[in-house]
């Protein structure tokens, strides 16, 4: 890795997500013990990965640009390039976003869009192509605007999860990305090249499941935040993944911490909070509670499936992993109550807590069956929290998360201290 | 556990208002309600010290002090921080043992909170982002129609004729009146709109919760005789008012620290 990537923790830690490393990183002092540390590698995930797409970039390999979980991020690895999570999490573009989109538009799309026109996300500034996916319409639309100044590959995404015939046209839509990736980028993608990268994506699913598994313990060795924290916007660098074994030895080995066991178990779903937006998260782990099960694009949802590596067609094999993705764009989304239903048995989590993004329409919607779930079936409190990325709420936001707690310690064993 | 000697304090530092009660065992000895204004700290103190000195007692004397509301992190006079979800919760059913939801309508929050029989708080939902349908929102709309905030509820009592209004965003609300002050509308007639307005949020909130009566309504904005008129029509039912709806929070807060007092 480069030399000076250890010693940019300080500032990584409160950086903006998508700002490039400033200059000066080799500057200071770095000790070996922290540049061993996976918790503080990971602190400095976006300088990591940003070290890692200009070596990447340097040795021409294309950067693509990808903005939800359906992109089959196999067939870009296949076609030798590396794929850039570049959903947006920062309020500051916002405003600029709202030059082109309305108002009333989830923020995620907002950011996104944000940094695209503001050129302020290296990321996306660096990006030979990026793969868009018809989702939801705020996203399908914004894809149009971006494709006037970007080269936008764009994917039809069936949303008739347990229908034959949608499958097919999405297996036909996964062939189409290859052959665009084959003739942009002047490469073959063989049927080897798709298992390889296949077997990196399932080694690295694995670990992440592994590390998310550990919150199953009475008292997890980690926060929701700090497992969150683990996620990176590149996915299959090499470092990261022997980052994520490490990680998971050391904090298997931990002691089992006290107070984590008095902590409230969180399940929280919804949309993913992405690199940058972690505000609700915070909110609920410093209210006195534990996120142990974040069942969401940033957390279990796309990891839960593999792809098959001894199947015949190895493209058929990705369109299936990624076709059985539970977003609440799909209709009927049952997968999504069914995994709700196993992970709150399987986390013991206490109750359920449902982020959903302002103006995005179909969590909004979809959050009647979960509270229905969880209320009626479940029989855990449900929480319902509708944000945006703007912190005028936090207060009361904190105020629900409180009080939800204190129903469920009924004895106001959760009362926060004051300040001194 | 004995706590009719006890002397215990709950303070509840809202957005608008500050109040404060001091409770001897079960007995209210004490109470003071101060504008927040700029700092909630110093409204905290200014609320409990003189509640403290129309009681005749000292800091000294107060086991156990629990702070509420907006503000309830930000007091170094408090032991322990409760929401005011449950605090509106245990002094509502204090006051009125039979209970089973609160509505409680503060200075930039409504809330609706569904009581078990036991008195525990079984669910509750509250406005989200905008201050649309709480004190503030009357605030606004009372200087957008040149009249005292406290005759709104009189001047309700005056209306001629049921008018719509159609938002409960401040915003949006405030425009609309303006359009209906311009259209000629008279006053009475869109303050008794607006009251129904806030009347058709807060049903919203119970239908969604499935809370049912007797309902208690607690906060500033029971104060208002015309909300809570509106709101007895669209429930069908009468609600239960406290004497002093704005210090229900804070005498939850102070019966929660006598319950935990070491």
């Amino acid at each position: 890795m480069s030399k000076c990537s250890g010693d940019k923790q300080v500032k990584a830690k409160n950086c903006d997500p998508c700002s490039p490393p400033s200059v000066d990183c080799c500057s200071s002092a770095v000790t070996t013990e922290q540049n061993d540390s996976p918790t503080l590698w990971f602190e400095n995930m976006i300088d990591n990965c940003y070290d890692y797409a200009i070596d990447a970039k340097s040795n021409s390999r294309p950067i693509v640009g990808i903005m939800c979980e359906y992109a089959p991020r196999e067939l870009i690895m296949a076609a030798g390039g590396v794929p850039v999570c570049l959903c947006g999490g920062s309020a500051k573009t916002i405003p600029a976003a709202e030059d082109y989109l309305p108002a009333n538009l989830c923020p995620l799309i907002k950011s996104t869009f944000g940094y695209h026109i503001t050129k302020t996300n290296p990321f996306l500034e660096m990006a030979d192509l990026v793969v868009a996916e018809t989702t939801c319409d705020g996203k399908k639309k914004m894809f149009e605007l971006m494709a006037e100044t970007k080269a936008v590959h764009l994917m039809e995404l069936p949303q008739k999860q347990d229908d034959s015939e949608a499958f097919e046209h999405w297996v036909t839509e996964i062939h189409k990305l290859k052959a665009e990736l084959e003739t942009r980028f002047d490469v073959q993608i063989t049927p080897e090249k798709i298992r390889e990268a296949s077997r990196i994506m399932n080694r690295e699913r694995n670990l992440r499941r592994g590390l998310a598994g550990l919150m199953k313990a009475d008292a997890p060795p980690l926060t929701g935040r700090q497992l969150l924290n683990f996620k990176s916007i590149i996915s299959g660098i090499p470092t990261d993944l022997e980052k994520y074994e490490e990680a998971a030895e050391i904090l298997r080995s931990h002691s089992r911490n006290g107070d984590m066991s008095s902590r409230v178990r969180v399940l929280l779903t919804g949309v993913p909070v992405v690199h940058g937006a972690e505000r609700v998260v915070d909110i609920i782990e410093e209210s006195g509670g534990l996120i142990v099960c974040m069942e969401n694009c940033t957390g279990l949802k796309p990891i839960l499936e593999d792809v098959d590596l001894n199947a015949a067609d190895p493209i058929r094999a990705l369109a299936k992993k990624y076709f059985h993705i539970h977003c609440a764009v799909m209709t009927r989304n049952t997968r999504r109550i069914d995994y709700l239903r196993a992970l709150t048995a399987e986390y013991r989590a206490e109750c359920v807590i449902d982020l959903v993004w302002q103006a995005c329409v179909t969590y909004d919607i979809e959050s009647y069956q979960v509270r229905r779930l969880a209320e009626q079936e479940l029989h855990v409190p449900y929480l319902r929290i509708e944000t945006d990325y703007s912190p005028s709420d936090s207060a009361r936001i904190a105020v629900r998360v409180e009080a939800l707690f204190e129903t469920l310690r009924s004895s106001y064993r959760t009362g926060q201290p004051c300040r001194k | 556990m004995n706590t009719t000697q006890h002397i215990t304090a709950g303070i509840d530092i809202g957005s608008l208002s500050t109040d404060a009660v001091i409770l001897r065992g079960e007995q209210i000895i004490a109470y003071n309600v101060v504008p927040t204004l700029s700092s909630s700290e110093s409204a905290a103190s200014l609320a409990y010290d003189s509640a403290l000195e129309s009681a005749g007692l000292a800091h000294a004397d107060v086991s156990n002090v629990v702070a509420t509301g907006y503000g309830r992190t930000s007091t170094s006079l408090a032991g322990k921080a409760v929401t005011e979800i449950t605090c509106h919760a245990v002094g509502a059913r204090r006051l009125f043992p039979q209970a089973m939801t609160v509505i409680d309508i503060g200075g930039q929050d409504s809330k609706v909170i569904r009581l078990s029989d036991d008195g525990r708080v079984e669910d509750f939902a509250m406005n989200d982002k905008c201050a649309a349908g709480t004190g503030r929102f009357l605030e606004v709309m009372a200087r957008a129609l040149d009249t005292d905030l406290k005759s709104l509820g009189h001047l309700a009592t005056l209306a001629t004729q049921d008018i719509r209004i159609s938002s409960t965003c401040t915003v949006f609300a405030e425009s609309e009146v303006v359009a209906l002050v311009a259209k000629g509308v008279p006053k009475e007639n869109i303050i008794r709109g607006l009251h129904r307005s806030i009347a058709e949020r807060i049903y919203g909130m119970v239908v969604r919760l499935r809370a049912g009566a007797p309902f208690v309504m607690t906060g500033g904005v029971a104060k208002n005789s015309g909300v809570v008129t509106a709101i007895e029509e669209r429930l069908g039912t009468k609600v239960l008012l406290p004497e002093e709806p704005q210090i229900v929070g804070a005498l939850g807060a102070a019966i929660i620290a006598a319950k935990h007092e070491h």
